[in-house]
């Protein structure tokens, strides 16, 4: 099941308040973590900028290729977004506290995505 | 230093929002930034009433008494060697004394990654009458230039992580400032991608969530990441190696928050 794989992610990461499943094809957000109570705009919000970081329908961001996972550090959270390996358009959409430890956090992140995508 | 420089400085320290505690100590330098000596000459320059201050150059530490913005001496020191120099009042007077001081303190503060400070009550220190050396004589010694205007906090976070960076490339109100590295890439990107992308970013959030960190994995060629820093009219297009991701929004947070 997908929400448990993003449950047992949050619970890990105590600094991690939200994680979602998206796919960008449809820039929709169709699994939340179980304890998240984030509003639907929020929601959109976080896959619409999963789909301008990552970039949807080949446009890029940042760079000379498009990137497999973003960071965006505020000074009231860290949003992390990842794509899965094989399907690049199921993506992991995160926020945390600016005090999560984000090379751990990403790789975590990262097993799990591609746990969740390869199993769909 | 000239009368407006220093409370420029002094404005700029009291308006600061970046002040970092550890353990009750204040992070005075990390990383080699600001440079640890100029840090330890700034604390000596802005201590009017006599204090013990404590400053820990990552596992060493060192007590100095200071008043009057003058140093008056060195009270203890953790490791070995410094009998000689402690409990003693520096003063011209004494130069040799004085650049025996001087030397301790550079030996221990200057190549320290992480230096912190703690204003302690002073003890009682020495027993003649001088009033010890000023900051900026000091500086003299050390041949350290203190008439510097301060970092900005981008300026800081560059220096700090200049290591962990492959190339940098630094835009204030769209002038290119400075570069570091092979930046040819990054000049291009500045150029095609960032106006647009920063516009589509307004769009899709209208919140504005103060300085940005925004980095793109494997966004460069062979792996390489890219991030886009933004704070006021700052804008840095940075490479550097992925696996430096932790310590580089490690650094961010400390500086920016």
């Amino acid at each position: 099941m997908v929400v448990n794989e993003l449950d047992a992610l949050r619970e890990k990461y105590e600094s991690c308040n939200t994680i979602a499943f998206a796919d960008l094809s449809t820039q929709m957000i169709l699994v939340t973590d179980s304890s998240s109570n984030r509003r639907r705009e929020v929601l959109d919000d976080l896959c619409a900028e999963a789909s301008l970081l990552l970039g949807a329908n080949g446009k890029l961001a940042i760079g000379l290729k498009q990137s497999n996972s973003a960071l965006v550090a505020s000074k009231s959270s860290v949003r992390i977004f990842l794509r899965a390996e094989d399907e690049p358009n199921d993506v992991l959409c995160c926020i945390c506290a600016p005090t999560v430890d984000a090379g751990a956090f990403l790789a975590d992140a990262r097993a799990c995505i591609d746990r969740i995508s390869s199993a769909a | 230093m000239s009368d407006l420089n220093a409370l420029a400085q002094k404005i700029s320290a009291l308006t600061a929002q970046d002040v970092v505690f550890e353990a009750g100590s204040r992070v005075i330098s990390q990383g080699g930034s600001p440079a640890p000596l100029d840090s330890v000459l700034a604390e000596i320059d802005d201590t009017v009433l006599e204090r013990n201050l404590e400053f820990t150059a990552d596992t060493q530490k060192i007590n100095l008494i200071v008043a009057g913005r003058r140093l008056r001496g060195v009270l203890a020191v953790s490791s070995m060697g410094a009998e000689d120099v402690i409990g003693k009042t520096v003063s011209r007077e004494e130069p040799d004394l004085l650049l025996a001081v001087a030397d301790l303190i550079s030996s221990i503060c200057s190549s320290a990654n992480r230096l912190t400070v703690r204003s302690l009550a002073p003890e009682p220190f020495g027993t003649g009458g001088e009033r010890g050396i000023s900051a900026q004589g000091l500086a003299e010694i050390w041949q350290v230039e203190t008439d510097q205007a301060p970092q900005t906090p981008m300026g800081r976070f560059l220096n700090t992580n200049k290591s962990a960076f492959s190339a940098v490339l630094h835009v204030v109100d769209d002038e290119i400032v400075a570069t570091f590295g092979d930046f040819d890439t990054l000049q291009t990107i500045w150029e095609t991608q960032v106006a647009a992308f920063q516009a589509r970013q307004k769009k899709t959030l209208n919140a504005d969530d103060g300085p940005q960190l925004i980095c793109f994995d494997g966004a460069l060629e062979d792996g390489t990441a890219a991030a886009l820093a933004l704070a006021d009219e700052d804008v840095v297009l940075i490479a550097y190696p992925a696996n430096n991701i932790g310590a580089v929004h490690s650094s961010w947070r400390a500086i920016f928050g």
